[in-house]
């Protein structure tokens, strides 16, 4: 990675997204004490990674891209070695309280090798929450899993959000990311874009709206031809198809525009460019619109 | 390592192999060595060391003072047995982890380096350490059934229980910490186990310098081995904690 430079609020979930090795991983690593950065420096949840590791590592979890469990200990056990490394905690407590969020409550006896892929995925998670750290890193957290299984955790995630937890999650999957994430940072080995998902797309795209009539008569394509907010027209038959600036205030002024011209309006619809789009855009051209 | 069959092999078959092999030694030494030993200057020093230590060596006949001598070097040939086990104990162990990618969850934990390399020497050392306790009983076992009972007295020395347990430990724990060194720095367990058996050697020239009669371990120049290796290891911990680099096991390894 380089030049990366972002800041994170509090209770914000900030999604990455880039290729198979852009850096996501790497950066969550740096982020998380695992691994120094050979320049620069972060602050996480106020402490140096790279100075503070271990007092760092009290304060945030870390979901893994593989689970990385112990296969022949018994779930519960598995989570009580983890939880040991924490000071303060009550693990009992603490162990029951999270199985039971997440359903393996009855599996506790089972060894972690018979679970599931989405099981396991749930008890990486759930380990990575025993201590109630204020910041997560959950790297690809529905990798692999059934729609049912990621469903499953992508509503525990939308739950952690709420609980005003800062998460960072790299993630291949665009409609989670624009589901859970207030911004999403698009990474190429370097930063590309930073923002949320819709303004990404208000500045990739402008909006398209297109406007069927009954009949599409030349006044109204003069008209429309000389709105100054009009970025580029096309028309066949009875459809205008246009692209605007801001089209919250000039979409209106579109519409009355068409109508004094003597357009009979039958329908109105606005093409909703995809965070795809964005990131296909973003990524091959390797624009960077800022952050 | 005991969920698989060669493991359980392992751990079982390599120590009773090293007490076998000791005890054939041992008998051959004694039934057919005699007179090159009793007439080497080397076996005559090895004798008079073992007479100073043990006084009431100096009243037995000197077929039976050889068999003595013999047996007493049989506390640091146990040495083998902590030194290999820890060692395999060692490279599985880290490799595993790696293997299993329970690693990273473990560095994301705050544990300092020197407490998970501290916790897994202690632990992995721990059947190595029982296994070489239950084949100095074999020993004596054998050395019963060799029709040498008598002479158990003179064996089980304050040496012998300063090797065992303190000794003993001392080295298993040191071949452990330099498995790990050699497992951090190895991509597999075999490069890592080529890496941890220069410790063999220390073990062999140890041997070596008793048997020669250079040195006669008495129970404080144990005891104090004993220390000495117990420093030793509190420096390799630092080494292999220097040497664990997080971003070469986490990243590299594939």
């Amino acid at each position: 990675m380089e030049g990366l430079s972002l800041a994170v609020e509090p209770g914000e979930v900030l999604g990455f997204l880039g290729p198979n090795g852009s850096g996501k991983t790497t950066t969550i690593r740096m982020l998380a004490g695992i691994i120094a950065p050979t320049s620069g420096y972060a602050v996480v949840a106020g402490l140096r990674p790279d100075q503070q590791p271990e007092r760092l590592h009290e304060v945030i979890g870390l979901l893994t891209e593989s689970p990385g469990f112990y296969d022949r200990l018994s779930v519960r056990r598995n989570l009580e070695y983890f939880a040991g490394f924490y000071s303060g905690l009550d693990i009992p407590a603490q162990v029951e309280k999270y199985l039971r969020l997440i359903g393996l409550w009855e599996r506790r006896g089972d060894r972690v090798g018979t679970l599931s892929k989405g099981m396991k995925q749930r008890l990486a998670l759930a380990r990575s929450l025993l201590h109630e750290p204020k910041v997560l890193f959950l790297d690809e957290p529905t990798a692999g899993l059934d729609p049912e299984a990621a469903h499953e955790v992508r509503e525990m995630i939308k739950k952690l959000s709420q609980e005003g937890r800062t998460i960072l999650l790299c993630t291949h999957n665009l409609a989670e990311a624009e589901l859970l994430c207030h911004r999403i940072a698009v990474i190429r080995t370097r930063l590309l874009a930073l923002d949320s998902a819709e303004r990404l797309r208000q500045r990739l795209f402008h909006h398209q709206v297109t406007i069927r009539l009954e009949t599409l008569s030349s006044p109204i394509v003069a008209a429309v031809e000389k709105l100054p907010f009009v970025q580029s027209f096309s028309h066949d038959e009875n459809q205008l198809t246009t692209e605007l600036d801001a089209p919250e205030r000039n979409l209106p002024e579109l519409i009355k525009c068409v109508v004094e011209a003597g357009g009979r309006i039958t329908e109105v619809s606005e093409k909703q460019h995809s965070l795809e789009d964005v990131y296909l855009t973003l990524v091959r051209e390797g624009e960077s619109i800022g952050s | 390592m005991f969920n698989n069959l060669n493991g359980i092999l392992f751990v079982t078959l390599l120590p009773l192999l090293i007490v076998g092999q000791g005890f054939l030694y041992l008998w051959l030494a004694a039934r057919f060595g005699q007179e090159v030993i009793l007439t080497s200057q080397m076996g005559q020093t090895a004798i008079q060391h073992l007479v100073k230590v043990l006084p009431a060596m100096a009243a037995l006949p000197i077929e039976t003072q050889l068999k003595v001598l013999l047996l007493n070097q049989f506390s640091f040939f146990l040495l083998l047995i902590p030194t290999m086990i820890a060692i395999s104990f060692a490279t599985f162990s880290i490799v595993d982890e790696k293997l299993s990618h329970s690693l990273e969850a473990l560095l994301a934990t705050p544990v300092r380096t020197w407490e998970l390399l501290l916790g897994k020497a202690l632990s992995g050392s721990l059947p190595a350490i029982v296994i070489t306790w239950l084949c100095s009983l074999v020993f004596l076992l054998g050395v019963v059934g060799l029709g040498w009972s008598h002479l158990i007295g003179l064996v089980v020395t304050p040496s012998w229980y300063i090797s065992l347990f303190l000794l003993t430990p001392a080295v298993a724990v040191l071949s452990f910490m330099l498995g790990i060194i050699g497992s951090s720095r190895a991509a597999d367990p075999k490069g890592a186990q080529n890496i941890a058996l220069v410790v063999i050697f220390p073990v062999f020239a140890l041997i070596g310098v008793q048997v020669t009669g250079l040195v006669w371990f008495t129970p404080l120049l144990t005891l104090a081995l004993a220390l000495g290796i117990g420093v030793v290891d509190i420096f390799v911990l630092r080494v292999a904690t220097h040497l664990f680099q997080r971003e070469s096991i986490v990243i590299r390894w594939r």
